[in-house]
């Protein structure tokens, strides 16, 4: 069992909906973002051509963050694959941040809030405070929601249902499907990574 | 409290707008600590085994103190320094556990043999088993703690600049041209001639040269590396925002003052002189990290890399 | 849960239970009103989610709708009612609030409107925002009940707006148009992001139009832009801002004169291209029945349009009927689309003339005129291909022609409200099969065109009314085309209300959450306007620029905490278009108001029965519910709006389904049908593509204005569209070389959701959202990098700054500013000067509006000049 995530990129047409509905199921606090959506420019007018890239923790199969963590804190899960931070243990060194070949990490510094001295919101109170501060945090592909039969966030909420969330242990899952019969690709593949979000062409 | 109105949330917010983002958290902040603390044990391992080699009990108390303070400056770096013992844990993989293991190694090895060369009476002698015991740890406690910081930056995968594999021999260099300096400090502390520092003076002259070739080709070999982030840093470092550190902190003030009051151009050389090559090498060295940990810049995430080329979607008009 | 919060904020703390549900509700974050699903965890609600239960959103939201939650929580949210204490007004002057209580503040301002009405009720202008859809109806039945001609949108001006609901309206029937993404191949979108980031059902159609993609749909994206539609088009035709008349005249041309590939069967039986003109321009009508005349080749005659077999229509050739000579309207039609040679097309569009022909070429290619498809059983004509429009090419002074030429397109090859086509909003509907209420369909006119079967407001777009001498401050009683209109706002609204000889002048306004001095135009014509009015109230939930000019502010209750029986009626909005379910979903209360808020349609109610008009407002909500029998509202009984929410609810969906039945289930849907959806082939109405009224509406307009000394250009009403140029093309002093046009951002709405933290961040984050985005060389050229300030200014010295982000995606001429940003109010801090007021660039008077329809003119000719180097 490896869990992964195919993004189809002919289908997605940036609208920020992972990187919000991903802000919204986990209460990440400003500046932190485990899903993102990069616009990249590329060719010249009148070609030229943005593609709209989202992107989140790759889970990768050899995964650099875990490597280079001094406590453990930063594992993989045995029966599915998830790279996952156990807060407990992190001692906030940031080792991690700095080897994520693809900016997956981030350090949850002080407490925060998004209305500044206003103070935390309800919202906020509930959903972010309970995140332990001066830890590292990062996406984990959604894992009680995954446990609970649900796909992650924002898979389930992607307006034009380019997020496709599966097994790819199994080579009959749609993702595993999806990738054979779209050449799908993951990203930066040199850097040895072996990631398990995987990319289908425009 | 950090929050949206936070001059460092503004800064981070910026940051993601640029396309080379530099990395912040080993530099401002409490990262700071992690530049001063990789500074200061990396001068304590050069002076630890100078100070061995030359039998120089000052050196070695200063090798002593500067990892005491590179560790107390390693912890005010964690996040979550009470945590830290936890850091021990993962030596299989991770460079920043083996080196907390080689600071550990080090600060054990050198609380044994220390007493013996002070409080030989008190405790035990210098030539005991005990105090040799000391010894072998702490210079196996120094070789990591030499080599670890380069591996710690040689891991980081994210920021291209500091992939090179020249990084574990060059930051071994530093720690030998610090050590080098600690010693000359410490023999103009104990007001010790021109004579006695001539060979400190040759090796010093030996690990520059080094370090400048180890330097150079740590450039050129960013540069040309493919790596667009890695030269960005690079010119960051000789153009950019690090230029005055660079100009003034390493070439100056690293490099031109010591060779200048070497050569004997100002006067004979004194303890004075020998103070202040001491002194402008270790700040030189400073600078050097300071500005290679700051110069890193994280690799964009791209869609098409290697060996993905994209196919055009659309079609040309 | 494991992450209850310690503080319950309600009734679950005293009985110990846990407070922990999924509410079905409606966003209301832009108009689209996408089904949602809120968690209220202990009176808290952590999280919001579509309902795929819903065909609205099917479960799915955009960055906007989940990001709704900051919204509810901002701290700078009003929760109690103030007054201003210091009486001077003005932009950035602050008010100087007093919170007071709700009886001082409905005291107030029923006595002021008691008075109003004693005087002249016509003083009071009621304004609403089109954002929130909430506000639809109550302020409409309060105008009515009050007694008031004048309530408009979102300042007027309507940017969506005037020129492309009048068209839907006429041509389809609804709101607004959108490709038949289930089965359209080749859509060409004439500015508009349907689909890709705004727009309506703009959710829905996100994943309608991914799926079109991915299906093989080729786009072909017509804007100055690229960074939204244009970024997943199979093409991106990058035109001159303001000239998509020019680019679809000359496409017309090319399908017509060059191709001679176009629909015949289609228009000689679903338009009035078969009607005979005479030269006076008019049809040629039967002196008995007064219907328009067609030339039947069958026996060589004439007779009136529904006499004969259209197939027989004539829709070529000359011929003399009761000694005129005449011609079928689409001789002429053929004729004028001459002048549009793909040449001129170029030399209008800078679009390269080989470009429109082929784009032409596909899209009459792809169209497979004459062939069907078999839907469900049912057999419906089947042409792949749609033209759409919206607000970006319909935003110009040529409001009216500019979307009539894109649609002409669809016509031409018989696209519209067929397979594959361009759709109209639901424009027909059998109605809820448990009560047959809800049946409407188009019908047509004596003249056999077409009806709207539902519509927004009080009366259809067709057919068009007579001019009369204007009374409604917005002079739309003289222009009966326009829905908004600019001389809310403008620079010279007091010399048209002089001109006009007007008796009275608005006094009061009543707003009911716009934010008109960012929303409408440059900010000095609208602080004037409203300036003007001895006493201004604004329903909100910010303090707003707009709202600084309140004397009176009630605090509105968000739409988490609002209940509302139609949140997506009427069905041609935003309900998606094609096949799928007819769904019907409710919006209700996720939280108890927060602070003293109360729903402004609850307000209302109380402000009409202080002022004695209740039984006024009774009648006017059950004609606008269109409530029947014992589900009619008794006259002098006082509703809350869910009550009115309820009796709405049981008139149509039976006894057994009123307002507890939605709040459990949270809708009802039904499939839809084929007859329904591609209502065109089954309903016998046409629609003009020769609008010969307009000769007439030009000189009945023309004897009440001219008089009165203000001249209306012809070439505005002629009954054939033309491209015509906006003052910007006309602009030719040395260095103003960019166009400038705004576009909505994917993640803000308006000026709304600007001071919602997390859309905020996104739009910090983005590369455009909240820079000025300009061409790479042309900006290079000048001089211009990334990041550096710039000063952006208007030929009549409007000037606005920000951020340069040159992009290789726009055209060299253009220069693109995004969404309604720029705020200063004091009480917003999140949205305070975040990104570029484009608005200030728009002037607002006669000269720069549509002289058909009053649409303002959203392009400006600008210059560009660097303040600051980027850091
Ligand atoms: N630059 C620029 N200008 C534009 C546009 C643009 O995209 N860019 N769009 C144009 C178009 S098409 C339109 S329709 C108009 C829209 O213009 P407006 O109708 O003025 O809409 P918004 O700017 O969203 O402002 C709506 C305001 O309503 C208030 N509001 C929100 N929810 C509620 C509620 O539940 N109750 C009450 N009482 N108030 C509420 C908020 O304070 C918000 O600021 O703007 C036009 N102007
Ligand atoms: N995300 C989001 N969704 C919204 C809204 C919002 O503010 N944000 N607002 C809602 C409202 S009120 C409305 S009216 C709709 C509007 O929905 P749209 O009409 O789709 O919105 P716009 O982005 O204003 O215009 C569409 C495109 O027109 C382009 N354009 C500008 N000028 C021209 C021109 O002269 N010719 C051509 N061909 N293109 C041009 C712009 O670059 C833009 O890409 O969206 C609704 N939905
Ligand atoms: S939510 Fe879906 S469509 Fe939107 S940016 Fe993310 S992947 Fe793309
Ligand atoms: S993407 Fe980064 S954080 Fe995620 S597993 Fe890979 S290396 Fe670790
Ligand atoms: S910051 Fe935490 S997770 Fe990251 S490497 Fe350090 S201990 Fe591990
Ligand atoms: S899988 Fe979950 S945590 Fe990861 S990006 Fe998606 S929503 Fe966020
Ligand atoms: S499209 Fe509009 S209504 Fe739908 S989720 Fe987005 S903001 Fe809400
Ligand atoms: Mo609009």
């Amino acid at each position: 069992m490896r869990w992964g995530m195919v993004i189809d990129l002919k289908r997605c047409i940036g609208c920020y909906g992972c990187q919000l509905s991903c802000k919204a199921e986990n209460g990440t606090p400003p500046g932190v973002f485990f899903a993102r959506v990069h616009k990249q420019e590329e060719g010249q007018y009148p070609t030229a051509q943005t593609t709209f890239l989202p992107v989140l923790c790759n889970h990768c199969d050899d995964p650099p963050c875990v490597d280079v963590c001094p406590t453990g804190a930063s594992f993989v899960w045995e029966d599915d694959g998830i790279v996952d931070i156990d807060a407990d243990k992190c001692v906030g060194c940031r080792s991690c941040m700095m080897a994520c070949p693809y900016s997956q990490r981030f350090l949850n510094d002080d407490p925060q809030n998004y209305y500044g001295d206003q103070g935390a919101t309800p919202y906020e109170q509930a959903r972010v405070e309970r995140h332990q501060t001066g830890v590292v945090m990062k996406c984990n592909f959604c894992r009680d929601r995954v446990r609970n039969g649900q796909d992650p966030a924002c898979v389930e909420n992607c307006p034009t249902i380019a997020r496709y969330f599966g097994d790819l242990d199994n080579p009959n899952s749609e993702v595993s499907r999806l990738i054979r019969e779209r050449s799908g690709f993951p990203l930066h593949p040199e850097k040895g990574t072996n990631p398990n979000v995987y990319y289908l062409p425009a | 409290m950090t929050s949206t109105n936070s001059g460092r949330y503004e800064q981070l917010i910026k940051d993601y707008q640029t396309e080379y983002r530099p990395q912040r958290e080993w530099s401002e902040g409490r990262g700071f600590f992690l530049i001063l603390g990789h500074f200061l044990v990396g001068v304590a391992a050069g002076a630890w085994l100078f100070g061995l080699f030359f039998q120089d009990k000052i050196s070695l108390l200063a090798g002593f103190v500067l990892a005491g303070l590179g560790g107390l400056a390693h912890l005010a770096n964690l996040a979550r320094p009470e945590r830290f013992i936890l850091m021990m844990l993962r030596t299989a993989t991770s460079w920043v556990s083996r080196g907390f293991w080689g600071l550990t190694l080090f600060l054990i090895g050198s609380v044994i043999y220390l007493p013996s060369l002070m409080f030989s009476d008190t405790f035990w002698q210098s030539d005991s088993v005990i105090a040799d015991v000391g010894v072998v740890f702490s210079i196996a406690g120094s070789i990591i703690m030499m080599a670890y910081m380069g591996f710690v930056y040689t891991a980081s995968k994210a920021i291209a600049f500091w992939n090179s594999t020249l990084h574990p021999v060059l930051y071994i260099s530093y720690a030998l041209r610090g050590g080098a300096a600690a010693h000359l400090l410490s023999l103009a502390f104990q007001g010790e001639a021109v004579s006695g520092g001539s060979d400190i003076l040759i090796f010093w002259i030996a690990v520059t040269v080094t370090v400048i070739v180890l330097w150079i080709f740590e450039i050129q070999g960013a540069l040309t590396s493919g790596e667009e982030a890695a030269v960005h840093s690079v010119h960051d470092i000789l153009a950019g925002r690090l230029a005055l550190y660079f100009y003034v902190g390493i070439l100056l003030i690293g490099l031109f003052v010591p060779v200048f009051l070497m050569a004997g151009i100002i006067a004979p050389l004194s303890p004075t002189l020998f103070a202040l090559i001491g002194l402008t090498s270790v700040a030189g060295d400073f600078f050097m990290k300071f500005s290679s940990i700051k110069a890193g810049v994280f690799s964009p995430v791209r869609l098409y890399s290697g060996n993905n080329r994209r196919a055009t979607r659309r079609r040309k008009i | 849960m494991d992450d209850v919060p310690q503080n319950l904020t309600n009734a679950a703390e005293t009985t110990g239970e846990v407070d922990d549900k999924w509410v079905s509700s409606s966003c209301s974050l832009c108009y689209a009103s996408c089904s949602i699903k809120a968690h209220r965890v202990n009176g808290t609600v952590i999280k919001i989610e579509g309902n795929p239960e819903s065909a609205v959103g099917k479960g799915r939201l955009c960055g906007k709708g989940v990001s709704g939650i900051m919204s509810h929580y901002d701290p700078n949210r009003l929760n109690k009612p103030m007054k201003r204490t210091n009486p001077e007004k003005g932009k950035g002057v602050d008010p100087m609030w007093e919170e007071i209580s709700w009886d001082e503040a409905l005291d107030t301002v029923a006595g002021k409107l008691k008075a109003l009405r004693e005087d002249d009720p016509r003083k009071l202008l009621i304004m609403r925002t089109t954002t929130v859809m909430t506000q639809h109806i109550p302020p409409f039945a309060f105008m009515s009940a009050f007694g008031t001609p004048n309530a408009s949108a979102a300042g007027g001006g309507l940017h969506c707006g005037n020129g492309a609901h009048l068209i839907s309206g006429i041509m389809h029937s609804s709101w607004s148009i959108v490709p038949d993404f289930q089965y359209c191949n080749y859509a060409v979108y004439f500015g508009a992001s349907k689909g890709h980031a705004a727009g309506h059902a703009s959710c829905s159609n996100m994943t309608m139009a991914a799926d079109a993609r991915a299906r093989g749909m080729k786009m072909v994206v017509v804007d100055p832009f690229a960074n939204q539609a244009g970024a997943n088009s199979t093409e991106w035709v990058p035109i001159r801002v303001g000239t998509d008349a020019g680019l679809a005249l000359a496409m017309a041309n090319v399908l017509v004169n060059e191709l001679e590939m176009y629909d015949v069967a289609y228009l000689k039986a679903k338009t009035n291209m078969p009607y005979l003109i005479g030269n006076d321009t008019r049809y040629i009508r039967d002196s008995e029945t007064n219907k328009p005349m067609v030339w039947d080749s069958a026996t060589s005659q004439a007779c009136t349009f529904d006499k004969t077999d259209s197939a027989d229509m004539a829709i070529e050739g000359t011929y003399m009927v009761d000694g005129k000579q005449c011609r079928p309207g689409f001789v002429l039609m053929k004729e004028h689309l001459k002048t549009y040679t793909v040449e001129r097309g170029e030399e209008i569009t800078t679009i390269p003339a080989e470009n429109i022909r082929r784009i032409a070429t596909e899209f009459a290619e792809e169209a497979r005129i004459g062939s069907t498809i078999v839907i469900d059983g049912v057999t419906v004509p089947y042409r792949p291909v749609a033209a759409i429009a919206f607000r970006g090419s319909q935003g110009h002074k040529n409001s009216t022609y500019n979307m009539l030429s894109v649609d002409l397109l669809n016509h031409l090859v018989g696209a519209a409200d067929v397979a594959g086509g361009c759709l109209g909003f639901n424009p027909a509907c059998d109605g809820y099969p448990e009560t047959g209420r809800l049946k409407y369909i188009p019908h047509p006119d004596p003249d056999g065109l077409m009806i709207t079967g539902s519509w927004m407001g009080p009366h259809g777009p067709y057919p068009i009314g007579d001019p009369a001498p204007p009374e409604r401050v917005g002079l739309q009683n003289l222009f009966p085309m326009a829905m908004g209109s600019v001389f809310q706002g403008s620079t010279d609204q007091e010399e048209m209300w002089e001109k006009f000889d007007f008796d009275y002048r608005p006094e009061f306004l009543l707003n009911l959450g716009a934010n008109q001095i960012m929303s409408v135009g440059n900010s000095d014509a609208v602080e004037a306007s409203l300036k003007k009015f001895k006493f201004i109230v604004s329903f909100d939930i910010f303090a707003t620029e707009t709202t600084e000019f309140a004397d009176i502010v009630f605090p509105d209750c968000g739409y988490l905490e609002t209940t509302d029986s139609r949140s997506n009626f009427p069905f041609i909005f935003s309900l998606p278009a094609g096949l799928g379910e007819w769904c019907w979903p409710i919006r209700q209360e996720v939280v108890e108001p927060e602070g003293e808020r109360r729903l402004f349609a609850d307000v209302l109610q109380e402000l009409g029965d202080r002022i004695g008009i209740t039984p006024d407002l009774n009648a006017a909500y059950n004609a606008w519910f269109e409530l029947e029998g014992e589900n009619r509202l008794k006259p002098d009984r006082k509703y809350t709006f869910a009550e009115i929410g309820d009796h709405d609810l049981k008139d149509k969906f039976g006894p057994d389904k009123g307002l507890d039945y939605f709040k459990e289930h949270g809708l009802v849907k039904w499939p839809k049908k084929p007859n329904e959806v591609y209502w065109r082939a089954f309903t016998d109405v046409r629609v003009p593509l020769y609008w010969e009224w307009m000769n007439d509406t030009w000189e009945k307009t023309m004897a009440i204005a001219e008089p009165k000394g203000l001249d209306i250009p012809k070439e505005y009403y002629s009954p054939l569209p033309d491209w015509l140029p906006c003052p910007s093309h006309e602009c030719d002093h040395e260095d103003f070389d960019f166009y400038a046009f705004y576009y909505r951002d994917i993640v803000h709405t308006n000026s709304l959701t600007m001071e919602n933290a997390w859309l905020d961040e996104a739009a910090q984050l983005d590369p455009y959202s909240y820079n000025i985005a300009i061409n790479a060389s042309v900006g290079r050229e000048k001089g211009l990098q990334s990041g550096d300030l710039i000063s952006v200014e208007n030929e009549h010295g409007h000037k606005v700054e920000g951020r340069a982000r040159l992009t290789e995606t726009i055209h060299p001429e253009g220069l693109g500013i995004g969404a309604c940003a720029g705020h200063w109010a004091r009480r917003m801090p999140t949205a305070k000067g975040k990104g570029v007021f484009f608005n200030d660039l728009v002037e607002l008077d006669w000269h720069h509006s549509s002289p058909s329809n009053l649409t303002v003119d959203l392009c400006a000719k600008v210059k560009v000049t660097k303040l600051e180097a980027a850091q």
